[in-house]
């Protein structure tokens, strides 16, 4: 919670998030960038470091990282009620659709439209991500340090292909020798 | 018991795997298509894309797969074997991490961690470019939804809808 803010109802986080879950298409990126636009920036009930602390936390647990990071937002918010009401609200609209189209699957002919739209969502993600990065960016490498360790994030991931898991791990480690010792 | 074996292996796959859904793939190609034959090659890529076009996380992709092989009781058994992990383990993970994030190692750990996070989110990013940006109206949409993003309060639903609207009419 940012300082000062009425933390949501249960009914509010709930429904939030089954509409983050029934219009963030375009994958697990395109929901990250509604819980920073609709959490962080437009209701404040987070701010840049509890996301991204969510986001770490999600990748480095079991199961699918974002519904993790949906746990993660609600256990924070409201307890474990509040964790159940995200993972519910992300993903009930996508279950249900998925049902939907397995009832018509026999009959599909609307693939190749559906396929359209979503090359110019994708499209759109990438744009939404950029931004969210630049935004984060701004309040997550405020010291020479941080900066360093951001853009050893980007280096090691980007040329090198290590794991994630791996790198979290180490920024982990590299932290604490860094600030963990004083 | 047919419901109890889809709850139990995707239960499983979702307890030990870390990275997500198609870190998982591979593990459920192995059960559904290769050890149980439940599902055809084809029914398992169609899984894939259908995960794929609805919103939310690739894993209701299993949904369709619960319901191939048992109907609505095997979508709903399915999705429950999914979500269930996360909501014991990410659940137990974040209790005791709020419980010991004021000190210092855990503080001084997680300094490390969020702004590598950045860098790696500024890494997909590149990456998703080179995949989805190949082409310049492609491009067009990146950037027009990077500035309505960045310098206006635009709800990102309206950014997907248009790019959405656009991709119908230029791919």
């Amino acid at each position: 919670m940012v300082e000062g803010r009425k933390p949501p109802s249960l009914r509010q986080l709930f429904l939030l998030f089954l509409k983050m879950g029934a219009l963030a298409f375009g994958g697990v990126y395109s929901m990250l960038t509604f819980f920073q636009r609709e959490l962080v920036e437009k209701r404040r009930w987070l701010d840049h470091d509890a996301f991204a602390e969510g986001v770490a936390i999600g990748q480095i647990t079991p199961g699918p990282p974002i519904v993790n990071t949906g746990i993660y937002i609600g256990y924070r918010l409201k307890g474990l009620r509040g964790a159940l009401a995200t993972t519910a609200g992300q993903v009930l609209p996508g279950l249900l659709m998925v049902i939907l189209l397995a009832y018509g699957y026999a009959q599909w002919k609307t693939i190749p439209l559906l396929t359209a739209v979503l090359k110019g969502v994708g499209a759109a993600v990438v744009g939404l991500l950029a931004s969210m990065v630049v935004k984060m960016g701004r309040t997550q490498t405020r010291t020479a340090a941080a900066a360093a360790f951001a853009v050893a994030g980007f280096l090691l991931l980007h040329f090198l292909k290590v794991n994630p898991i791996v790198l979290i791990l180490l920024a982990g480690t590299a932290g604490w020798f860094l600030y963990g010792r004083a | 018991m047919l419901l109890a074996q889809l709850f139990g292996i995707l239960f499983l796959v979702n307890a030990f795997t870390i990275g997500g859904g198609y870190v998982m793939l591979p593990l459920l190609h192995d059960f559904f298509v290769t050890k149980y034959h439940w599902l055809t090659n084809q029914e398992f890529l169609d899984a894939v894309a259908i995960g794929q076009i609805s919103p939310g996380p690739l894993t209701t992709m299993n949904a369709f797969i619960g319901f191939k092989v048992a109907g609505l009781a095997g979508a709903a058994a399915a999705a429950i074997g999914s979500y269930l992990p996360s909501l014991l383990i990410a659940t137990f993970v974040t209790k005791h991490y709020l419980a010991f994030k004021d000190s210092r190692v855990v503080a001084a750990v997680f300094n490390g961690i969020k702004p590598v996070v950045v860098g790696m989110l500024a890494a997909v990013a590149l990456q998703l470019g080179g995949t989805s940006a190949a082409s310049l109206p492609a491009l067009a949409i990146v950037a027009g939804s990077f500035l309505l993003m960045f310098f206006t309060a635009v709800d990102p639903t309206f950014v997907i809808l248009g790019a959405g609207i656009a991709g119908a009419f230029l791919f």
